[in-house]
């Protein structure tokens, strides 16, 4: 069973996961905040590529690129209408307000849209495999790998030698002192907030071409996947999201060829009961990681 | 001291219960004479809802915990005892697959309902302690995916649920006046357990954890003992909720379900008795205002399209503004008290000025 | 320089500052003393504007800073070094000292401002590389001062640097402190080792849950002493570091 497929397929996997817990992990890092509203920011670069694919001329590399600026300038907006105003308010009132954007983003899609899904057209190499050896694989897992591959290069340097990066590890770590550097509140959420955004963009773009169709509810798959895979690998840095998207994705592989063909319908649950267990033996998660739980006020 | 009338001690003591008591079994008496039986089933679902979210406070308000599951104790209430309480035949009829012991038993449906209870009572106390174990961000997303692991089970499992299909056939038990008593009743509780010695010991765990387990607060324990009893009073008006509606399907114990409720309680303000009641009543009424809009606009034909989701934004954009204007809710965590509105003399933590600066 | 008028600040219901005046002159060094609990760091957080004031002003060097963002007062030029030293703990004495210079770096400065501070404290040129939570308490201390220093503050409020040090530690740090002033920063200092602190200073306040009791000279404090005592040790919890 552990060939090479199944070794190319379940790293592309958790490179997607990866990239999908880190974007949530920017945001809770620095604000303490779980964003339910994450998944919608996935949603609305999928139905950017719709509108964009269907409705106009422009072509598909200049599409993709706007989704995922689309996801970034969404993320952002919520942050300034919505979740800066409860910022310093309490934990329960940021979250409950995280959900409510959640429910308004859903519901103007469906409104404005409709609530049965759409067909979003992807360039035909999405789609094709190619052949490696023994290994017939989507040539898509292989974009993914390479896609993640040069997303953690590239923020890993801006987290590592730019002032901004040090400025959002520093208000991860102690966001009061943070601004007692002279550090804007606002200018580090609203980038946490853009990095969130495009993470969540460029995750939408494999994740909606896995069925090449997009609809109101596509957010909530990717939203869970998020979550759990970061509890797992440890909310309090970001190494902890990564390692936990590539434990989530192996997880899920080895369970969808292990359980039985009549209990593979409960493989959500039966991933989440693993996890929840596992938290009561270690609720740091995998990587420990370094920063407080300090709220930021 | 403000000089009112001085009540007696009993009163006193419940003051809060029985201000919001007698406004709302007098307008029950009221729409029951005069209303017509539209009005009157919104109101008996208002009754309903009531009870569940003063259940969500029970927990919510006293812990400071999110409980996501909030929604499935409801429905594990409403499956319970709707198969509890059917007649073999009609479960036999609406649900195929069904466990032939299941199909058997029959109970009258007031048990059912405490039962239904009882069911989702024990499913909290079974997986409740890990999960109370966890705080912050690990709590709140594992009680989250605790509600989908709920979810997936209830969609799944159709030898009792009947799947993601309709179960349907129950018989319509709860009127307005059973609603009421429900209300009255799990009012008075949830009052009294929030000044109990649990309730009090769960607050302070709320307002400061550390500082809870220094005085020698079993933390986990308490708020174990909260979770529970949340479930029990969930699941009882889950089952008055389903004896209401006669069918219904797993999605009405999911997460736009469980943001309703959530919605009724922080525009209230989670952390008051008082606050669940208001709460419940202005989202009650604004969304059957809104539905009626929606249905208007959809049926008038005004617009080529169906404005489905419209209630959804306006109640997503209306729980935030209130957020915003009032973080704790409308009441603000304060109980409406005798003498009334004694402790709005003095506006105390809204001009506070040592406020955490942005 | 820094002139304090009626400041009152609140916690929610509680009030911890009731209007206290104060006033920091060009190139002195005072200091703020009181047991736990008095309002010290209150006002300090005030001033940087962390937490906003309610009623009364903060003037700096002529202007109205009560209530701006701590950006703001920052680049007016008040620096503060937090209790408990508050040092990135997952970025290097590097990145902590380039952070300190967030909002005044210039290239070719900031090359000399490091040589400067490694001048100050030869210790954070052997550590520049290292994460700054690697660092020992009185070493941390130094790099959240120097820290401070990085945005070339006219102002430097430091918050109970002696909190948790060794006996050495601590006369290290207070020596350096007296040294800035004699290189010309004014400094306000917050202190519970008000004996130390009393020492080196010019003027002191003396700050009773809230309000300013006394104020004046080393001396002048020194000759009250038993009425500082019962304040000092009056609401000791026993775990502070108040002699006097």
């Amino acid at each position: 069973m552990i060939d090479l497929e199944f070794m190319i397929n379940t790293v592309s996997l958790g490179s997607l996961y990866a990239l999908l817990s880190l974007g949530l992990v920017f945001v809770y890092g620095i604000l303490k905040l779980v964003n339910f509203a994450y998944g919608e920011y996935l949603m609305v670069a999928g139905y950017a590529m719709y509108v964009l694919g269907t409705f106009t001329g422009v072509p598909w590399y200049a599409t993709l690129v706007l989704a995922v600026l689309t996801a970034a300038l969404v993320s952002y907006l919520t942050e300034l209408v919505a979740f800066r105003p409860v910022r310093t308010k309490s934990l329960t009132a940021m979250l409950v307000t995280s959900f409510a954007v959640s429910v308004f983003l859903q519901n103007v899609v469906l409104i404005t849209i409709s609530s049965r899904s759409r067909a979003v057209r992807f360039p035909s190499f999405f789609s094709q495999t190619i052949t490696l050896g023994d290994a017939t694989v989507p040539l898509r897992n292989l974009m993914i790998i390479a896609i993640t591959i040069i997303l953690l290069t590239a923020l890993t340097l801006v987290m590592k030698k730019t002032v901004l990066g040090m400025a959002m590890r520093a208000a991860a770590d102690r966001f009061t002192t943070t601004r007692l550097m002279g550090v804007p509140a606002n200018l580090v959420i609203s980038a946490a907030f853009l990095i969130s955004g495009t993470l969540a963009g460029v995750v939408s773009i494999f994740w909606v071409s896995r069925s090449a169709s997009v609809d109101p509810l596509i957010g909530m798959a990717p939203l869970l996947i998020a979550f759990i895979a970061t509890v797992m690998g440890g909310m309090h840095s970001l190494v902890g999201a990564v390692i936990g998207g590539f434990v989530y994705g192996l997880l899920f592989n080895v369970l969808s060829i292990t359980l039985p063909a009549s209990l593979i319908s409960y493989r959500d649950a039966f991933m989440f009961v693993i996890v929840i267990l596992f938290l009561l033996f270690r609720p740091e998660g995998i990587w420990k990681g370094g920063y407080t739980e300090e709220r930021v006020g | 001291m403000r000089q009112g009338i001085q009540a007696p001690g009993w009163l006193a003591k419940r003051s809060t219960v029985w201000i919001l008591l007698v406004p709302m079994v007098a307008v029950a008496g009221l729409l029951q004479l005069f209303a017509s039986s539209l009005v009157v089933d919104i109101y008996t679902q208002f009754c309903v809802n009531l009870m569940i979210v003063l259940a969500l406070q029970a927990f919510m308000g006293n812990s400071g915990i999110l409980p996501f599951t909030h929604v499935g104790w409801m429905g594990i209430g409403a499956y319970a005892s709707g198969i509890l309480s059917m007649a073999p035949m009609v479960k036999s009829l609406g649900v195929p697959n069904m466990y032939p012991v299941l199909v058997a038993v029959q109970v009258p449906i007031p048990v059912a309902i405490v039962l239904g209870g009882v069911v989702a009572a024990l499913v909290a106390a079974l997986i409740g302690w890990p999960l109370m174990r966890l705080s912050n961000a690990v709590g709140v997303i594992t009680l989250f995916a605790t509600l989908i692991v709920m979810h997936v089970v209830m969609t799944q499992w159709d030898n009792v649920t009947n799947g993601p299909r309709t179960f349907f056939g129950l018989q319509k038990f709860t009127t307005l006046w059973i609603a009421v008593i429900g209300a009255a009743i799990v009012l008075y509780v949830v009052h009294w357990y929030r000044e109990s010695s649990p309730g009090l010991r769960l607050r302070a765990s709320r307002d400061d954890r550390y500082a809870a387990m220094a005085v020698g607060i079993n933390v986990v324990q308490v708020r174990y003992i909260g979770f529970v009893f949340s479930a029990l009073l969930a699941g009882m008006a889950g089952g008055l909720w389903a004896h209401l509606i006669t069918s219904f399907s797993p999605k009405a114990f999911y997460i736009l379900e469980m943001f309703v409720l959530l919605a009724m309680l922080v525009i209230g303000g989670q952390g008051s008795v008082s606050g669940a009641f208001l709460g419940t009543a202005i989202v009650t009424a604004a969304r059957q205002f809104l539905l009626q809009v929606e249905a208007g606009i959809n049926n008038s034909g005004a617009l080529t399209l169906e404005v489905f989701g419209l209630t959804d934004i306006v109640m997503a954009i209306f729980m935030v503004v209130v957020l915003i204007w009032r973080p704790n809710g409308i009441v603000g965590g304060r109980e409406f008290t005798w003498p009334l509105f004694r402790r709005r003399m003095k506006p105390a933590a809204d001009g506070a000025t040592g406020s955490q600066q942005t | 320089m820094l002139t304090i008028e009626n400041l009152t600040a609140s916690y929610g219901a509680i009030t911890a500052l009731h209007g206290i005046s104060l006033e920091v002159g060009e190139g002195e060094l005072v200091a703020l003393l009181g047991s736990n609990g008095a309002g010290k760091s209150t006002t300090l957080k005030s001033i940087c504007g962390l937490l906003r004031p309610g009623q009364g002003t903060i003037r700096f060097l002529g202007e109205d800073i009560a209530g701006r963002a701590p950006e703001v007062i920052l680049k007016k030029g008040i620096s503060m070094v937090p209790e408990g030293r508050e040092i990135f703990g997952g970025l290097t004495v590097e990145e902590n000292l380039r952070l300190g210079a967030f909002t005044s770096y210039q290239r070719d400065r900031y090359r000399t401002d490091l040589d400067e501070m490694f001048a100050l404290f030869p210790i954070l040129k052997e550590r520049f590389t290292q994460a700054g939570g690697l660092l020992s308490g009185g070493e941390q201390q130094m790099l959240a001062i120097a820290r401070a220093l990085m945005s070339h503050p006219k102002l430097l409020m430091l918050d109970e640097p002696s909190l948790g040090l060794s006996p050495t530690m601590t006369d290290s740090i207070f020596e350096l402190i007296s040294d800035l002033r004699d290189r010309g920063t004014t400094i306000l200092l917050v202190e519970q080792n008000a004996e130390r602190a009393l020492e080196i200073v010019d003027r002191a306040y003396l700050l009773t849950t809230g309000s300013i009791e006394f104020s004046g000279t080393p001396d002048e404090l020194k000759r009250r002493v038993d009425i500082a005592s019962v304040y000092f040790g009056g609401e000791d919890d026993g775990t502070c570091e108040v002699r006097l």
